[in-house]
């Protein structure tokens, strides 16, 4: 009986030891950048034409948020210009109003842990409706958009506004926006960054056009 | 891998039936019962494999055997068992309008639970082997991990697993022993995690390497 029962916690005690549920491996995941994007399939790409970056990034951590003209950011907002070209969409004529505008914005860091889409709106460097030609207008999405609960692993927040279909509520929708996360937990370079901006526009071929 | 596991197979057999020739039939005991304990490594099959291609050694079985007639045993058998592979940058594409780009951590993790029948062909010898059925059921969770989330799927299933192995006593009258087995497991599980496949009737073989406790 006494070998019956030592037989019993013997085995109980290694089982409860290594039944763990979650692999060890897993917790490399948060070094490897994701790239998640999400569009706007109610409408067609094909009906704009042109485009227009936002000339700096607004760089969000906590108190030190700015709108940013660093290399690495300019590198950064020529790309997602590059990218434009080569789906198809050009740059406005002169003193013309864009189709499309896009805001860019990078978040080091923040105190809080739980954020709704679109709070980085109204930060130094993510410019306003207002900006864009549309004063008195507010931002929206027409979908639920890509966004995750917590920044503080470093992320590039891409979004892409329509300003030619503004509502009649007073809004200028955001019809793609993209991210792309893990910027601080691992050494990633710059090419990482734009090469994951090329992937975004990959992973999301709606985004062209073909309009003369 | 399927012809390896045949010879295992076989050889635990011969070996078995072997030795137990060898020696008068008076050495050695018939338990009542045994309980065995055994680490278990597992190799997916079919579309299983598709999820995780790794064979797992993370895995462990409880088991425990009553000899109601001859050879003939009934019994249970608990575990706990885990296959899990890491893959490279790969690109889910969602209906809404949604795409994910990144490496990703795919495991299931399982806790079978069988009733079982074997039979024991020369339960008093010191190697004795059998076939048995496992006759019972799983619940499985699928997961899916990228960076901090965690998509997964929980599921009952029905399971059916027949067997070959043999319980070896470390001595003629020992009631300690070890036990290697193999064996073929169906499921009704399924995955539904990974770009809309749905994976049916997961399968699966099993080698378990372990000890087993008799009693007389």
């Amino acid at each position: 009986m006494k070998t019956k029962i030592l037989f019993f916690l013997l085995t109980g005690l290694l089982a409860a030891t290594a039944c763990s549920k979650y692999p060890p491996e897993s917790g490399r995941l948060l070094e490897d950048l994701a790239i998640y994007t999400k569009y706007d399939i109610t409408i067609n790409f094909n009906d704009y034409k042109t485009f227009a970056v936002a000339p700096s990034v607004a760089y969000i951590n906590g108190k030190d948020s700015a709108s940013i003209t660093t290399p690495e950011a300019m590198a950064l907002l020529s790309q997602i210009s590059q990218d434009m070209h080569n789906r198809g969409f050009t740059a406005p004529a002169a003193g013309a109003k864009p189709d499309l505008a896009i805001n860019v914005s990078a978040i080091k860091n923040t105190n809080t842990t739980v954020y709704s889409p679109g709070w980085y709106w109204g930060y130094p460097g993510y410019y306003s409706p207002g900006w864009w030609g549309y004063p008195g207008y507010g931002y929206g999405y027409p979908y639920y958009p890509a966004y995750v609960t917590s920044y503080s692993t470093g992320t590039v927040l891409i979004d892409m506004i329509d300003l030619k279909n503004p509502t009649s509520d007073h809004k200028v929708m955001v019809r793609w926006n993209a991210l792309i996360r893990g910027l601080l937990t691992s050494s990633h370079s710059l090419d990482d960054v734009l090469k994951s901006v090329d992937q975004a526009f990959k992973q999301t071929p709606a985004i062209k056009t073909t309009s003369k | 891998m399927k012809k390896i596991l045949l010879i295992i197979t076989v050889f635990i057999l011969l070996a078995g039936l072997a030795m137990s020739q060898d020696k008068p039939a008076s050495l050695g005991f018939k338990p009542s019962s045994y309980y065995t304990f055994s680490w278990n490594t597992t190799f997916t099959m079919g579309d299983f494999n598709k999820w995780v291609g790794n064979a797992s050694p993370a895995g462990f079985d409880l088991g425990g055997r009553y000899l109601i007639k001859g050879g003939l045993a009934a019994g249970f058998n608990i575990g706990w068992q885990r296959v899990s592979q890491m893959y490279g940058y790969q690109t889910y594409i969602g209906p809404d309008g949604t795409a994910l780009t990144a490496t990703n951590y795919r495991f299931t993790w399982l806790v079978p639970f069988q009733g079982v029948i074997a039979y024991h062909f020369i339960p008093d010898r010191m190697v004795s082997p059998y076939v048995g059925l496992g006759i019972g059921g799983d619940y499985m969770e699928h997961h899916l991990l990228v960076q901090e989330y965690d998509l997964y799927r929980t599921r009952w299933d029905f399971s059916l697993t027949p067997e070959v192995g043999a319980v070896i006593k470390f001595g003629y009258f020992s009631q300690w022993g070890a036990l290697v087995a193999f064996n073929y497991k169906y499921t009704t599980n399924k995955i539904e995690l990974y770009n809309d496949r749905i994976s049916k009737n997961l399968q699966m073989l099993n080698l378990k390497v372990g000890l087993s406790l008799m009693i007389r």
